[in-house]
C-alpha cells in the first residue's frame, strides 16, 4: 500500500502543473481550451502519449499517470482535448485502428499536432444508423456533444446498438460540422452524418472489455479534473473567508460560514477516496469502481461551485473570479457521459 | 376554514385573464419565456409596462392615493398568478415594486408629482444604488460620502452589483450624509440624476455571460439637497422599509409553478430521480404560493403584518434555483449549450442545440444562484427569521 505518488508520477505531476503554472494565469484560466501551440509543447513534453500503450508509441501509463495529469489540469483550470482525445481517441486508434490509421493518427494526437473528437452514444447524444453497404457501411444520422468537434481531423463515433467503432475523418464528404460553445467557453459541435460512406479499414476492432477500460479511463481523467478544480474553488474560498471583512469582522468567523466551509472540505477528501479506490481497483473491478467514483464526484462537485459561489456573494456570480468560471466548468464536466444522475442509475440497475 | 376564492375573485381573475389572452402578444411571451437573467431587458419590458400602465393596471400593488386601483391582497395575488401563468415579462423592480412605494410613502409631493408621473411611464428607468464593494450583507458601513454644499450635495463613492444601471437614467442611493454618527444613523437616500457629471457605469458580465450587474462611480458628483428622500439620517429607515418590499412585496409562488409547468412542457415527462424532483419542487412552490395566499387573506382581513412573510424571499430562491438545476439535468447534453450572444430571443441567436428552451438552461442555472445571494442572503436571512419570527 503506498498513498503517495510514485518518484516519477510526482515527477510528472510537477512538470505538468509547471507547466500550466506558465501557461494558463489565472485571468486566462477557464476561459477556454489551451492555445493550439501550447498544446503542441505538452505534446513535446509527452503529456499527450501517456494513456497510449507503449506497443503503438505511447507511454503506457496507467490510471495513476492519467489521473495525475487530469487533475494538474483541473488545479490550473486548464482546458484541452485531454479525456476524450488524448486518452479515449488515441487508446482506441491505438487497440483497433489498423496499421494506416494508427500511424495517421497516433502520433498527431500525441504530438498535439491533431485532435480526434469523440461522438458517444447516449440518452439527447442524437440517434445514428449503420447500414451494410459492400465492403463498408453507410452511415446517418448525428451527434449532438462533441467536445472539440469544430476543429478536429477526425471523429469517432460509438453506435448506439451496434458493436462498432467507426473512425470518420472530418472531410469525409456527408459530414457536417455546426460549431457551438458550451457552458464552460470551450467549443464543441453537433455533427451530422448524412450518408456518409465508410470504408470498413474505418472500423475500430476493440474488444469489449477493452473498450469498457478506455471509456473508464476517460471518465476517471474527468473525475479526476474536477477534484483539481475542486481543490482550487476549496481553498479561493477559504481565502476568501478568511479576507473578507463584514460588521468588522471576517466572516470566517460567522458560525454558519464555517460549517459550510467545512462540509466542502468533507466533500473533497470523500472524493479524493473515491479517486483513489478506482485507481487502485483490480481491472475486473475497475470500470464500476469508477463509475462509483464519476457518480459521487460529478454531484459533489457542483454542491462545491454552489456554496463557493454563495460565500463569495455578489463576487461569487460574476466571470472575473475564477470561482464564477470554474463552476462552469464543474457544470460542463459534471454532466459528461450522463453526469451523476445517469452514473447513480446505472449503480442501481 | 377555505382558501377556495370567492364568486367575486373568479370574475376579477377571468377579467385579468381575458386582458392578458388580449393584449400578452406572442412577441412578448417569447421573449420573457426566453429571458435568461432576473429581470426583462428594456426591449421586453418596455411595451409591456405601456399596455399595463394603459390598462391601469402598472401600479397594481401602489395604494389608490399613489395613483393605484386599490386592489386587494388577494386581487395582487390573483394579478401576479395569472401574469405568471400568462408567461408575461418579469418588468424591473427597482422603480415599480422599490423606489415608487419611497416616494409616495416618504416623498414630499413636488418629489411625488416629479417622479411618480414618469416612473410609470417609463421615460424614467431606475436603479438601486445600496452595495458597496465593501459593504454587501453589512450594508450599513457603506461609505459613499454626500457632503453639503450650498443647496446640493456632492457624493463621492463606488456601488456594485448594479442590477441594469446601464439601462437607467436615475439611481437612488444610500450615501453617507454624517460620519460621526452611528453607522445607521449617519445614512441618507438621495435620487441621483446618471447623467450627471462624475457618474461612469462600468459592466460587470455575469459568469454566465449576461451583462446584467454594474459598478457605478460617483466623483463628486452635484445632487439637489431637494433629491434627498426624508430626513438627512433617515435612509437606514427607508432603506430597511424598501428591503421588506424587495424580499416580500409580492408573491413569488405562482410565477415558480408557472415556470416549472413550462420546463416540463418543454422536456416532456422526466423519468426515475428526475421525476422525483420535479414533484418535490412544484410541492414547495404550490405550499409557496399557498402561503402567500393565505398571508393574503389574513392581512385583508386586517390581521397584522406576520413574521411569516420574511420567508417567502429566502424559499422561493431555492426552488429558483432547483428549478434551473433541474432544467440543466433534464435537457441532458442540450442543457450545456451557452452561447455568447444576447438576447436568447434575438435575431442574431445561432440555432439552437435541441428545443429552444433548452438554449438559455446554462445561463439561468448560473444566474439563478445570484437569488440566494442578492436582496439579502440566505444567511442573513435565516437569522432574521429566527429572531424575528421564531423569536430566538
Ligand atoms: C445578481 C445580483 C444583483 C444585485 N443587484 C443589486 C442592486 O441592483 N443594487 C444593489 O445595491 N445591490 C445589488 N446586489 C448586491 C447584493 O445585495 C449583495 O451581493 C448582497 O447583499 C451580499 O453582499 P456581498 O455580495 O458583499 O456578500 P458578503 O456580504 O460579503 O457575503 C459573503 C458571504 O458571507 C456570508 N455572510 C456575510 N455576513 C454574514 C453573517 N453575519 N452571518 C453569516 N454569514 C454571513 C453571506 O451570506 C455570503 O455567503 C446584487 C447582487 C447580485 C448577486
Amino acid at each position: 500500500m503506498m498513498l503517495e505518488p510514485t518518484e516519477e508520477q510526482a515527477l510528472l505531476r510537477d512538470m505538468v502543473s509547471r507547466f500550466l503554472a506558465d501557461h494558463v494565469p489565472t485571468d486566462v484560466a477557464g476561459r477556454g481550451s489551451l492555445p493550439l501551440a501550447d498544446w503542441r509543447a505538452l505534446g513535446d513534453l509527452g503529456v499527450l502519449a501517456l494513456a497510449v500503450p507503449e506497443a503503438a508509441g505511447g507511454l503506457g501509463g496507467g490510471p495513476g499517470e492519467i489521473a495525475i495529469v487530469a487533475e494538474a489540469f483541473g488545479r490550473a483550470a486548464a482546458m484541452g482535448p485531454l479525456a476524450e482525445c488524448a486518452v479515449l481517441c488515441a487508446c482506441l486508434i491505438a487497440d483497433g485502428g489498423d496499421q494506416a490509421s494508427a500511424s495517421k493518427w497516433i502520433g498527431a494526437i500525441t504530438s498535439g499536432q491533431a485532435i480526434v473528437a469523440y461522438g458517444g452514444p447516449g440518452e439527447g447524444l442524437g440517434d445514428l444508423t449503420v447500414q451494410r453497404a459492400g465492403e463498408g457501411w453507410i452511415l446517418n444520422g448525428e451527434r449532438r456533444l462533441v467536445r472539440h468537434g469544430a476543429g478536429a481531423g477526425a471523429f469517432i463515433v460509438a453506435l448506439d446498438d451496434a458493436p462498432h467503432l467507426l473512425l470518420i475523418e472530418a472531410a469525409t464528404p456527408g459530414v457536417a460540422i455546426l460549431p457551438y460553445a458550451l457552458a464552460d467557453g470551450e467549443q464543441a459541435a453537433l455533427v451530422r452524418f448524412d450518408a456518409v460512406e465508410v470504408a470498413c479499414e474505418a472500423r475500430l476492432q476493440v474488444t469489449p472489455t477493452r473498450r469498457r477500460r478506455v471509456i473508464a479511463m476517460t471518465q476517471l481523467a474527468i473525475t479526476a479534473e474536477m477534484i483539481g478544480l475542486m481543490q482550487t474553488l476549496y481553498e479561493a474560498t477559504v481565502d476568501h473567508v478568511r479576507q473578507r471583512r463584514q460588521f468588522g469582522v471576517a466572516i470566517g468567523s460567522f458560525q454558519v460560514v464555517q460549517h459550510r466551509v467545512a462540509r466542502l472540505f468533507i466533500l473533497l477528501e470523500q472524493s479524493r477516496s473515491l479517486l483513489l479506490r478506482a485507481i487502485s481497483a483490480d481491472d475486473d473491478a475497475f470500470a464500476t469502481a469508477v463509475t462509483e467514483a464519476f457518480a459521487y464526484v460529478a454531484d459533489a462537485a457542483l454542491r462545491l461551485a454552489q456554496d463557493a459561489t454563495q460565500l463569495h456573494g455578489g463576487m461569487g456570480v460574476t466571470e472575473d473570479l475564477l470561482v464564477g468560471r470554474g463552476h462552469r466548468r464543474l457544470l460542463v464536466l459534471s454532466h459528461l457521459f450522463g453526469g451523476a444522475i445517469a452514473a447513480r442509475a446505472k449503480l442501481a440497475a | 376554514m377555505s382558501l377556495a376564492l370567492p364568486p367575486e375573485a373568479l370574475r376579477f381573475r377571468d377579467e385579468v385573464r381575458a386582458f392578458l389572452d388580449e393584449h400578452l402578444s406572442a412577441d412578448l411571451r417569447r421573449g420573457a419565456a426566453l429571458t435568461s437573467g432576473v429581470f426583462a431587458e428594456p426591449d421586453i419590458a418596455r411595451p409591456w409596462q405601456a399596455i399595463l400602465e394603459t390598462r391601469g393596471w402598472l401600479v397594481y400593488h401602489w395604494p389608490v392615493a399613489a395613483g393605484g386601483p386599490g386592489w386587494s391582497r388577494v386581487q395582487r395575488w390573483i394579478f401576479e398568478k395569472e401574469c405568471a401563468e400568462a408567461g408575461a415579462p418579469a418588468l424591473p423592480g427597482m422603480g415599480l415594486k422599490l423606489v415608487g412605494p419611497v416616494l409616495y410613502s416618504f416623498g414630499d409631493d413636488a418629489q411625488k408629482a416629479d417622479y411618480l408621473p414618469r416612473l410609470r411611464s417609463g421615460e424614467d428607468f431606475w436603479a438601486q444604488g445600496f452595495s458597496e464593494p465593501g459593504s454587501g450583507s453589512d450594508l450599513a458601513s457603506l461609505r459613499t460620502r454626500a457632503v453639503r454644499d450650498g443647496d446640493d450635495y456632492l457624493v463621492t463613492g463606488q456601488k456594485i452589483w448594479t442590477t441594469q444601471a446601464h439601462h437607467a437614467n436615475r439611481l437612488f442611493a444610500l450615501v453617507r450624509t454624517n460620519p460621526e454618527a452611528k453607522p445607521q444613523a449617519g445614512i441618507s437616500f438621495l435620487l441621483i440624476d446618471m447623467a450627471s457629471p462624475g457618474v461612469t457605469v462600468r459592466p460587470i458580465l455575469s459568469a454566465s455571460g449576461d451583462h446584467e450587474l454594474n459598478e457605478v462611480f460617483l466623483d463628486a458628483v452635484r445632487v439637489p439637497v431637494a433629491n434627498r428622500i426624508g430626513e438627512e439620517g433617515q435612509g437606514w429607515t427607508i432603506a430597511k422599509f424598501l428591503l421588506e418590499n424587495e424580499r416580500g412585496g409580492s408573491s413569488f409562488g405562482p410565477g415558480l409553478v408557472a415556470d416549472l409547468r413550462r420546463l416540463l412542457d418543454a422536456t416532456g415527462p422526466l423519468k426515475g430521480e428526475l421525476a422525483t424532483r420535479a414533484i418535490r419542487l412544484s410541492l414547495d412552490a404550490r405550499a409557496l404560493e399557498t402561503t402567500e395566499l393565505r398571508t393574503a387573506i389574513e392581512l385583508d382581513a386586517g390581521a397584522p403584518p406576520t413574521p411569516r412573510s420574511l420567508i417567502t424571499k429566502l424559499v422561493a430562491s431555492e426552488i429558483r434555483q432547483g428549478i434551473d438545476e433541474l432544467a440543466v439535468d433534464a435537457f441532458g447534453p442540450a442543457g450545456l449549450q451557452l452561447p455568447a450572444e444576447r438576447p436568447f430571443y434575438g435575431p442574431g441567436m445561432p440555432a439552437p442545440i435541441g428545443p429552444q428552451a433548452a438554449q438559455p438552461a446554462a445561463a439561468r442555472y448560473l444566474n439563478s444562484r445570484a437569488w440566494t445571494i442578492f436582496g439579502g442572503t440566505s444567511e442573513i436571512q435565516l437569522t432574521l427569521i429566527a429572531k424575528a419570527a421564531v423569536g430566538l
